[in-house]
């Protein structure tokens, strides 16, 4: 059984679906990430596995708890990241981890070495004394993701757990998530980074307009556009158009363009196995390989792929 | 952890939130504790009637009612900064949330509410105390009764403040005007229209501040009678706030806004 099972489940403000018909899966202790453009659902989704919003129709489970009849017990076992911080105002990061920590049922002897722990490990430390309003947008953010990392629920849900974070802030972030699947939970990530989504998922969904566009893993997706991974070959030969047309041949292969006299690229479908093939046809016909770099396409090709949009398009 | 102590904490939490807002704090205490120690003080003197014991109880019905209706406002930030959608996903209920606003906006009054009897039962004789002390728990469901106001007043208003605040300044005028906390009920009878002296007379704050009066500064022997008049009056307005924030928690899971 599924860890998360929607069926159907629709979300209409007025006259707009913000998810329309959505099925959809997370496996017991799987990373899913869910990409898309700003307005695709994401946000909507996540919030009515939250149990915050009530979904117009359909259906879904959050092991085996329905959100809508039993929201109380899928609260019990999730923790929530919001996109934007909810923090209260007059209270200070530390008041406010402990303060969840207690109502999440964080056994007391283990809240504050759990609290010092994740606010040190996300450079919070200097700022705990800080009212959570004069905490900057960063610091908010990491604040944000903090209450799920000391909770430590079955089922987390991190809501652009990243976004206004530096680099070296969402590196210690990603790592904490997947700390966190190691020990067992369950854990869906809305993101429109690519980079993040490659990183930390199991598998992703592509969402757009509210609809589940494809899931699978990242290899997968991008395994499965053709003619997706780019070969650049420098070679030397005496004959190129020869070699070009026999490297055409192989399996897999797209198109094969001169960028100059030396220089080919390749668009090929899974460049793993196409680059081993044209080795040995290079080495037949004695031409010198100088130079192979192969560029795998992104999720952002992926999505390109499946909607005819980029991600920055469907943000407009 | 159960349902109970989830409960207890929120309303713990949002009872340190309206002792934490510093500026409200000054403005409050300052007002009341210079009607207390200064007005009060001086009409003494110039009227002919002991004014100390008809106008502090009136600043401290004042003061409860004031700290309760600041519910309001903290329900309109949650509602306002997005907190709501955090509690909405905290392991208890919708009605518990409700519930912990009504209970922590019940106990800051009251705290508050004590603070400035503590002060005037400094001139006042030892077996006042026991009286404020038997008065305590029906302040506290006035204080709810008043906060269940509030939190009707912030559903209405959701997140437009300026709303909160002028809905806020009517019903206090209202309740205020149609009460005995101020003047006596023959003021009423006098210059207002007969109906309106039974609408004091089952006023709340009219029935606080009354029994105040008799039992903590006249030291007259308590009635259970009149103390349940308050209850009575105080537990319909807890129940409408209760319904009222419900349903904009609703509202708020099924569009998504208020």
């Amino acid at each position: 059984m599924p860890a998360v099972e929607t069926k159907n489940l629709s979300k209409r403000y007025g006259k707009v679906y913000a998810l329309k018909n959505l099925d959809f899966t997370i496996d017991e202790n799987e990373i899913m990430v869910l990409l898309g453009p700003n307005g695709s659902g994401k946000t909507t989704l996540l919030l009515i596995l939250a149990t915050v919003l009530k979904p117009t129709s359909g259906q879904a489970n959050v092991m085996g708890f329905d959100v809508t009849t039993q929201p109380t017990r899928v609260r019990q076992i999730l923790g929530v990241a919001f996109q934007e911080a909810r923090g209260f105002w007059r209270h200070k990061p530390a008041d406010i981890l402990r303060f969840h920590a207690s109502v999440c049922g964080v056994a007391k002897t283990e809240r504050e070495s759990a609290i010092e722990s994740i606010l040190k490990d996300l450079e919070l430390w200097d700022a705990r004394n800080k009212l959570f309003m004069h905490l900057s947008g960063g610091q908010a953010k990491r604040m944000e993701v903090s209450k799920v990392f000391v909770q430590r629920p079955k089922f987390a849900i991190l809501d652009e757990p990243t976004s206004q974070v530096d680099l070296r802030g969402k590196r210690k972030i990603w790592a904490q998530i997947l700390k966190l699947r190691e020990e067992g939970s369950t854990i869906l990530v809305a993101t429109n980074e690519v980079r993040e989504a490659e990183y930390l998922a199991d598998r992703v969904t592509v969402l757009d307009k509210g609809n589940s566009v494809v899931c699978d893993t990242v290899r997968q997706l991008k395994d499965s556009i053709t003619g997706g991974d780019i070969v650049e070959l420098e070679i030397d030969t005496s004959d190129m158009q020869t070699l070009r047309n026999a490297l055409g041949q192989i399996e897999g292969t797209v198109k094969i363009i001169n960028a100059s006299s030396n220089h080919l690229k390749a668009y090929v479908s899974m460049a793993e196995s196409w680059v081993p093939k044209m080795t040995d046809i290079c080495y037949q016909r004695k031409a010198r390989i100088s130079s192979i770099r192969v560029t795998e396409p992104s999720l952002d090709d992926v999505f390109l792929h499946f909607t005819g949009r980029t991600l920055r398009d469907g943000d407009t | 952890m159960s349902e109970i102590r989830v409960i207890l904490a929120l309303a713990r939490n949002d009872f340190s939130y309206f002792f934490r807002t510093k500026w409200l704090m000054a403005i409050l205490l300052s007002l009341n504790l210079s009607d207390m120690l200064v007005v009060a003080l001086v009409y003494k003197k110039m009227m002919t009637f002991d004014y100390f014991s008809y106008f502090v109880p009136a600043v401290i019905i004042m003061g409860l009612f004031a700290a309760s209706l600041d519910t309001g406002r903290r329900i309109w930030l949650a509602l306002r900064e997005g907190v709501i959608q955090y509690e909405l996903s905290l392991p208890v209920s919708t009605p518990g949330i409700v519930l912990a606003y009504l209970l922590a906006g019940g106990a800051a009054a009251l705290v508050y509410a004590s603070s400035l009897m503590a002060i005037a039962l400094i001139v006042l004789p030892v077996g006042a105390i026991w009286s404020a002390l038997m008065l305590l728990p029906f302040l506290f469901v006035l204080a709810m009764g008043l906060a269940g106001i509030a939190a009707t007043l912030s559903a209405i208003a959701s997140t437009h403040g300026e709303f909160f605040f002028a809905f806020q300044n009517i019903v206090q005028t209202v309740l205020l005007i149609f009460s005995t906390v101020y003047y006596p009920i023959e003021v009423i009878q006098n210059f207002l229209p007969s109906f309106l002296v039974v609408v004091a007379e089952a006023n709340p704050l009219s029935l606080a501040a009354e029994a105040l009066r008799q039992y903590t500064f006249a030291g007259v022997s308590i009635e259970l009678s009149f103390l349940m008049k308050i209850l009575l009056s105080s537990i319909p307005f807890a129940i409408v706030g209760a319904f009222a924030y419900l349903g904009a928690l609703r509202k708020l899971q099924v569009e998504g806004k208020l």
